[in-house]
């Protein structure tokens, strides 16, 4: 079983204020500001006075290019968040004009005194990020900075985290019994409730379960719970027309399976109780991609569709302990 | 009303070893503390009348894998519960603060994480200034390089004794079954090693784990029904500083003097002390800033070095001097958590035993 591979990512947009809108403003534009606050000057700029956290009046002004190096440690093995992909150093830069050091990165080796002036990149956005430093002695040239035309008042900042990790024990056996047809459960040794998919242990009685706990389930079960959902528009929404979305307790299990798709069968025809079977896809068309360690399970990649049995109806009243 | 009203104790701990990789999920390390603290305590679960954890669904992430979590506790019948996105010792805070209000006894705390599905590196900076700081990638190892850089310069200390932290307390870790880096390595062979980020090697860096932490706390004569020596929390007090690195001094760390002087460290001996060196140049700093002197034992477990479950590291160091109190071997102790980069923010716990 491959790994669980995914980013987990949330696009952050953030509105700058009165002192840190005005400074990647001037970052975009070539200038590094800070802020004045009873005689002192801070970079990077704050919005209220540090030692009394009382607000003060925004009083900006430039500091820099250059500056000198405070402390320093030099990044010997870097991640793909940092400014750069080859050794720097994160350094406290004090810049000329400023009282107290900011924080940023180097490109080059540095020691405390050493002088390093500002360099702006070729493509900037009003982020922090448009700027860098180099040792001054040697320092390549700045190429020209054409000014942006409106203040920069938003700045986006996009969270992205990989993650990496095996299918849980449980899990992995679980979506095993899909690729070969069969719908694996648990049946907690403590309580003899049947769970599927199994979390691995019984919630109910903290109690783990283990690979001898494991059952078959059958594909056939009752209707549980269901909604109908009516597509809305929104991007990236791939669904136009209205679809059922249910819960099914299989014969034999204390939970329901949820999250189960239901794409042929009317809704004004669909209703709880209703008796079901599932119609699995052929053996080379099961897809396990996607599959993480959550508990709902993508169960179109390996089932085609669910069809009415026929049967009777389960009674509609017992299934209300299986909703979800 | 003197605070704190109700006295207050620690009568059961529990912890998982910490893993590099645990392989089932993170309610079944919850699990087997729960678990554990009923069978030692004898309580039933209805007996614990406040659940609060302290974990972090960026370290895993899953979104929403604190309410999850809570199949480790068991979610039924219902009881006041709460979380924090903070280490597992800022839900001992609530926790400690929830049992003052006087009307009810027990309260179940926890932390747990699982940092092996991710990158550390890549998510701590989430925690820094999302304009200034965090868009740079600013790590927790680059900034505990500086603050390593800024001891050496300002002279207190060197290369060799941040090695000699390491070397010590993954030596102290030998003795602990429930430690993840231990062995018997000299400052000399640990110099050899090359840099991660200057002055920083590996061996003083935590390393990456997954784990849990748990313990009963328990209010008023309760407590010492429930155990022969329970560890009485006779202080506790956190305390932050800026989230601009350049306006700290990072050879120093007021903010955890000021907790200390709140928890009343100073009000006694202190025969143990468990901290939260993450970075081996923090122990330099918080020995300092705690007035621990040279015959304190500290991290006798091994401490972050040896095992850093994120979310339970802190609250490990709880329960390690409660071990020691509860057991007899120490009889006043003090507890440190820390939270954010370079020791930004403190939390200080003292523990004594009975009279």
């Amino acid at each position: 079983m491959p790994d669980v591979e995914f980013t987990l990512e949330y696009p952050y947009t953030r509105t700058t204020g009165p002192v840190i809108g005005p400074f990647l403003t001037g970052l975009r534009d070539g200038h590094i500001l800070g802020s004045r606050i009873n005689g002192r000057v801070y970079c990077p700029p704050l919005e209220y006075d540090p030692e009394t956290a009382a607000p003060v009046p925004v009083d900006l002004v430039e500091v820099g290019p250059g500056g000198v190096v405070e402390s320093w440690t030099w990044v010997v093995e870097t991640t793909p968040k940092h400014p750069f992909d080859h050794p720097f150093s994160f350094a406290l830069i004090r810049l000329d004009g400023a009282a107290t050091p900011m924080l940023h990165a180097v490109d080059g080796r540095v020691t405390k005194g050493t002088r390093v002036v500002a360099r702006f990149r070729e493509e900037r956005v009003g982020a922090i990020t448009d700027v860098y430093f180099v040792p001054e002695e040697g320092a390549p040239p700045q190429a020209p900075i054409e000014p942006g035309a409106e203040p920069v008042r938003l700045t986006t900042h996009l969270i992205s985290l990989p993650i990496s990790e095996p299918l849980q024990p449980a899990r992995a056996r679980f979506v095993q019994g899909l690729i070969e047809g069969r719908i694996v459960g648990q049946r907690s040794p403590a309580t003899g409730k049947v769970y599927v998919p199994s979390r691995g242990y019984d919630q109910m009685a903290r109690a783990e379960m283990t690979d001898a706990d494991d059952v078959e389930l059958p594909d056939h079960g009752a209707v549980s719970s269901f909604t109908i959902i009516t597509p809305v528009r929104y991007y990236g929404q791939k669904e136009t027309e209205p679809y059922i979305r249910a819960s099914i307790l299989l014969d034999g299990a204390d939970s329901p399976i949820y999250g189960v798709d239901i794409r042929d069968i009317p809704p004004e025809q669909f209703r709880v109780g209703m008796r079901v079977r599932a119609v699995w896809r052929p053996p080379d068309q099961r897809d396990p991609s996607g599959f993480d360690n959550r508990q709902g399970g993508n169960w179109e990649q390996f089932i085609e569709r669910w069809e009415p049995t026929g049967e009777p109806d389960a009674d509609p009243a017992k299934m209300q302990e299986y909703v979800f | 009303m003197a605070f704190p009203s109700r006295e207050v104790a620690i009568v059961a701990t529990s912890q998982t070893p910490s893993y590099r990789h645990f392989d089932g999920p993170e309610p079944v390390l919850i699990m087997r503390c729960v678990n554990d603290l009923l069978a030692t305590t004898g309580l039933e679960r209805d007996d614990l009348e406040f659940t609060i954890a302290g974990s972090c669904d960026y370290l895993s992430g899953l979104p929403f894998a604190f309410v999850q979590n809570i199949d480790g506790v068991g979610a039924w019948p219902p009881v006041y519960e709460t979380h924090v996105e903070m280490d597992g010792a800022w839900a001992l805070f609530e926790a400690w603060l929830r049992l003052q209000l006087g009307d009810i006894d027990v309260a179940l705390v926890i932390g747990s994480g699982k940092s092996s599905p991710g990158h550390p590196r890549e998510a701590f900076p989430l925690q820094t200034d999302p304009y200034v700081l965090a868009p740079l990638g600013l790590d927790p190892v680059s900034l505990a390089g500086i603050q390593a850089r800024c001891l050496i310069d300002a002279g207190k200390a060197t290369e060799r004794d941040f090695a000699a932290v390491a070397s010590r307390n993954r030596r102290d870790a030998m003795g602990n079954p429930n430690a993840q880096v231990t062995g018997d390595r000299s400052v000399d062979d640990l110099l050899k090693e090359a840099y991660v980020c200057e002055p920083l090697r590996r061996h003083d860096l935590p390393p990456i784990s997954d784990g849990a932490a748990a313990l009963v706390l328990v209010a008023g004569p309760r407590a010492r029904d429930l155990v022969e020596r329970p560890a009485w929390v006779t202080g506790m007090d956190h305390r932050i500083e800026s989230h601009h690195p350049g306006l700290r001094d990072l050879t120093t760390s007021p903010s955890t003097a000021l907790a200390a002087s709140g928890a009343g460290v100073g009000d006694g001996p202190v025969d143990v002390a468990e901290l939260t060196v993450t970075y081996s140049p923090e122990e330099i700093v918080l020995r300092e800033a705690l007035g621990l002197g040279d015959g304190v034992a500290v991290n006798p477990s091994g401490g972050p070095l040896a095992g850093h479950p994120v979310m339970a590291t802190g609250l490990i160091r709880v329960i390690e001097v409660a071990n020691r109190i509860m057991a007899g071997s120490a009889q006043r102790g003090v507890a440190h958590a820390s939270s954010g980069p370079a020791l930004q923010q403190n939390l200080v716990c003292v523990l004594q035993g009975g009279e």
